[in-house]
């Protein structure tokens, strides 16, 4: 497409169709919190129109981009708008830090006792404000939603998978610098290896993950082990969510530099999902200082 | 990018035929169409609910609703004003105009433009189901305070916090469309210091959606599992704090009063120095101290929390931060004022709107300033002085804007004219009953009559009584509005391309209903800089 | 101490994170080299960090944060 004409795209069904899998999926997701059998199933009807849309929609971009129809112009837009949605999604996550930190910093310190509050921890008979183990002598201890409180028997053990990970997470930004070097030097096969390593690095991670939840949950700390717990799983899984997503996008962009759809000086694509994976990559570093360490 | 054509992917020139061309639509005419028939719609549903409230408040017993539902009139009416109208309107009068101003073909993320608007169809449908559920609508105020909304709410706040996800999506994708707009699609030949301040204001306003949206919908997904997984983020029992929620439901709440008001303040711009036939005083004052409010309204989000518990430092902190955004904002006010000195001023709707906006705004202005004020606060909190406060700012601000800037653009719009002397009729019955209708609750707040509550002691009679006779005018004058806008999409007047003698800005050198895509072609230099408000 | 210089290298990696961003937003081959730059430098401290961390764990400047919160009280 010539570069002095404005490129306007045509209109397509593909955002009504978002609409409805995304409204669907939250219908049914609610029906099935409040115990109607029917709502996950219309929950994974919705998940599966999302799916759908997405496929349809990048599709239908990388077509066009191919087919050469972008200009430099559009190609700016895109990169203005991924930047921006991946600054939101830096918000998103520093709304549960910052939970943490008020939690870590403040509330439960408060609850101990600290500064002029004496007498609170008089409110409940034996409770202790340790920060991994909020615990209750008084047995049955409920949260105000009628919940029981799960203490954790042992505290997360750091040395363990989780340093464990945080090396693979860390060695998978690595390898995936290879792989953008590679690809700016013009060196397709070693781009190719280098991004299964990253991808392989990062499966391993989620596997490791699902270990980590697994022992974590044998020893108690649950979502309901008071806020240590609420942050934690929270935290985690919305990352785990996102390394996710981000397998499934390196995977795309593995897709495409198989097909040639990248040149040493004009892969936009590539450079978008790499970042993300480098943001991945950082939450998780602060993850592990903030959850498990500091 | 230098010349050329309407170029389409698929050789269309003009709109699709039928319901499709609204569904499928990448123009950013339609589409802001769309948004503010949506938000005009969703206006009059609220506005209804308005009718509710103050009819059960018209007199002290219980008139005509069960407290519970008074409780979902006013959480109801306060979320479809905030998300359902308000915000969706200024992103409406972004995506017609900002393009039109800019000098560009359309917006920069067509197709996502699209998803973002009919996204809202489907959040707010979800939301008004509430009203027939089980247990009835969302009952706990629209800020939502756990453990109201946590412990104590129906099961249909689970609805409604979906609700507000998707209303989250949809802010967050038009704001990054319109940066991307304003940014990327700019004439090349516009400086950023020549961009109208429509343009800027609601640049600033996307990075505060951008900032801000993300932390919301944290904060209700932190409700969804308190509610149903059994985290503990805001209960005590479990190390968490009800007070946490209201840290982050503020540190989004706050940027969000100024998301409501900074384009407000862009339509402000306009309008005054077309009519006082000037040029806008203090252009880049203007720019600077939008960009300060906007950088304000993050770390002072603690002055909405005053008597809910905080260290001293803190209450003292929140409080002079607070007081230091009085400084850009009346920055504004004196620009606005010295724009109109010495101007050879005509009246038309349009002006008399923006105006009574630079008046009415003032006060609530005002009293804002009074609540900041930690010791005074204490007395205020929660009383109808804070209805009558925000009321000042939202609709005599934001709504008051929208309604100005209707008038002002409906002529580029539809390339026709309204009846000026209807929506001078109208403005006048508007103005005076909104007066009758919120002035008043400052003395019943200041006499002690807390809000939120359906009946109320035999004192704050007479004063309810009156407001709510001024909000049964204030109610009725959108009857006249409805009409005013058909008539003139029906039968108006031909207008011209630019049918305000003073008015500066490119949209104005377009046809006079402006073309399906605006600037095929860049505006030149000398246009931009000829149409420039800062000069 | 430690800590300060932990988030002291936190506060380092986000710069670098979010110059790389400003890479990808100008584009071209300028935008792509910053980026690129940007994003090795990122790898390089989080690496540092992750040693740094292991390291004062090891030596016992910094201890996993089990800690027990009861300031004194009347008991």
């Amino acid at each position: 497409m010539n570069e002095q004409e404005y490129y306007i795209p045509s209109g397509t069904y593909w955002p009504i169709i978002g609409s409805v899998g995304i409204a669907t999926l939250f219908v049914g997701f609610a029906n099935q919190m409040h115990g109607a059998s029917w709502g996950g199933s219309i929950m994974v009807f919705g998940f599966a129109i999302l799916v759908f849309m997405m496929f349809g929609w990048f599709g239908q971009v990388v077509k066009e981009s191919t087919s050469g129809k972008y200009n430099s112009q559009v190609d700016r837009s895109f990169r203005w708008g991924m930047s921006w949605f991946i600054f939101s999604e830096v918000m998103f996550f520093a709304a549960f830090f910052g939970a943490l930190f008020y939690a870590r910093q403040l509330s439960v310190p408060w609850l101990g006792g600290a500064d002029n509050n004496v007498f609170t921890p008089e409110l409940w008979d034996g409770f202790s404000a340790t920060w991994q183990q909020i615990a209750f002598n008084t047995p049955g201890a409920t949260l105000q939603s009628g919940t029981a409180v799960s203490v954790p028997t042992q505290l997360v053990d750091v040395w363990g998978l989780p340093a464990l990970n945080t090396a693979l997470l860390l060695l998978s930004g690595v390898t995936l610098t290879f792989a953008h070097h590679a690809l700016r030097a013009d060196h397709r096969n070693k781009i190719i290896g280098w991004l299964v390593a990253t991808i392989v690095l990062g499966v391993l991670f989620l596997g490791f993950q699902i270990a980590e939840y697994g022992h974590a949950y044998h020893d108690g700390l649950k979502l309901t082990s008071g806020i240590y717990g609420s942050t934690f799983y929270m935290l985690t899984g919305f990352h785990g969510f996102h390394v996710t997503v981000g397998v499934i996008m390196l995977t795309v962009i593995l897709y495409r530099v198989q097909k040639g759809h990248f040149s040493a000086d004009n892969h936009f694509g590539f450079e978008g999902v790499a970042w993300y994976w480098h943001f991945v990559d950082v939450v998780w570093l602060g993850l592990f200082i903030f959850v498990y360490w500091l | 990018m230098t010349t050329v054509t309407d170029h389409t992917d698929d050789g269309h020139h003009g709109p699709e035929k039928g319901l499709m061309r609204w569904i499928k639509t990448t123009n950013h005419k339609d589409i802001g169409s769309l948004y503010l028939w949506f938000a005009f719609v969703m206006l009059l549903i609220g506005g209804a609910m308005a009718m509710v409230i103050r009819m059960e408040l018209f007199q002290p017993g219980m008139q005509l609703s069960e407290p519970q539902f008074f409780n979902q009139m006013t959480t109801m009416h306060g979320l479809i004003m905030v998300f359902g109208a308000v915000m969706p309107a200024f992103v409406g009068l972004g995506n017609w105009l900002i393009p039109m101003m800019i000098g560009a073909p359309d917006m920069a993320l067509p197709r996502m433009n699209n998803w973002s608007f009919w996204i809202l169809p489907f959040a707010g449908g979800i939301l008004l189901s509430t009203f027939f559920m089980e247990g009835g609508a969302p009952a706990f105020g629209w800020t939502f305070y756990a453990p109201l909304s946590t412990t104590f709410a129906p099961d249909s706040t689970d609805f409604f916090i979906f609700a507000v996800h998707l209303l989250g999506f949809s802010s967050i994708m038009g704001a990054i469309n319109i940066i991307a707009t304003v940014l990327n699609m700019r004439a090349p030949e516009m400086k950023l210091m020549d961009m109208p301040l429509f343009v800027w204001t609601w640049l600033i306003t996307s990075f505060l959606l951008i900032g801000a949206m993300p932390v919301l919908a944290g904060a209700v997904t932190m409700m969804l599992t308190d509610r149903n997984f059994g985290t503990a983020f805001f209960d005590a029992t479990g190390g968490g704090d009800p007070v946490l929620f209201q840290h982050i439901f503020w540190f989004f709440g706050h940027p969000e009063v100024y998301i409501m008001i900074l384009p407000a303040f862009g339509v402000v711009s306009h309008i005054i120095p077309t009519f006082a036939r000037k040029p806008l005083f203090g252009y880049s004052s203007m720019v600077y101290a939008s960009a300060s409010i906007a950088f304000l309204s993050y770390i002072v989000w603690g002055h909405h929390m005053f008597s809910t518990g905080m260290p001293v430092a803190g209450e003292l902190y929140f409080m002079y931060a607070t007081m230091l955004i009085a400084v850009p904002t009346g920055v504004k006010v004196f620009n606005w004022v010295s724009t109109m000195w010495r101007g050879s001023m005509t009246f038309e709707t349009p002006m008399l709107w923006a105006i009574s906006f630079v008046f009415l705004f003032t006060i609530g202005g005002f009293s804002g300033l009074m609540l900041g004020i930690v010791p005074a606060d204490i007395q205020y909190q929660d009383t109808y002085f804070v209805v009558a406060h925000f009321h000042y700012v939202l609709v005599t601000g934001a709504l008051w804007a929208i309604i100005a800037a209707t008038f002002y653009w409906l002529p580029k719009w539809t390339g026709k004219m309204y009846n000026e002397t209807l929506a001078k009729v109208h403005f006048w019955w508007a103005v005076i009953s909104v007066n009758v209708l919120f002035f008043p609750q400052h003395f019943l707040g200041l006499a002690g009559m807390p809000r939120r509550i359906p009946d109320y002691s035999l004192q704050f009679a007479d004063f309810n009584m009156i407001s709510s006779i001024g909000g049964f005018a204030f109610g009725a004058s959108f009857i006249l509005f409805t009409y005013i806008l058909i008539d003139c999409i029906r039968n108006g007047k031909p207008a011209d391309a630019r049918p305000w003698e003073g008015a500066k800005g490119l949209e104005w050198t377009l046809e006079p209903k402006a073309q399906y895509h605006s600037f095929n072609i860049p505006p030149t230099k000398v246009l931009i800089e000829q149409e420039s408000q800062n000069s | 101490m430690t800590q300060i210089i932990i988030i002291t290298i936190i506060i380092a990696i986000l710069i670098a994170l979010g110059s790389g961003l400003l890479g990808i937003l100008r584009g071209g081959s300028a935008g792509s080299d910053k980026m690129f730059k940007s994003l090795v430098i990122r790898v390089a401290l989080s690496l540092f960090l992750f040693i740094l961390v292991m390291f004062a764990a090891f030596i016992g400047w910094i201890e996993p944060n089990a800690v027990m919160m009861d300031a004194p009280t009347l008991k």
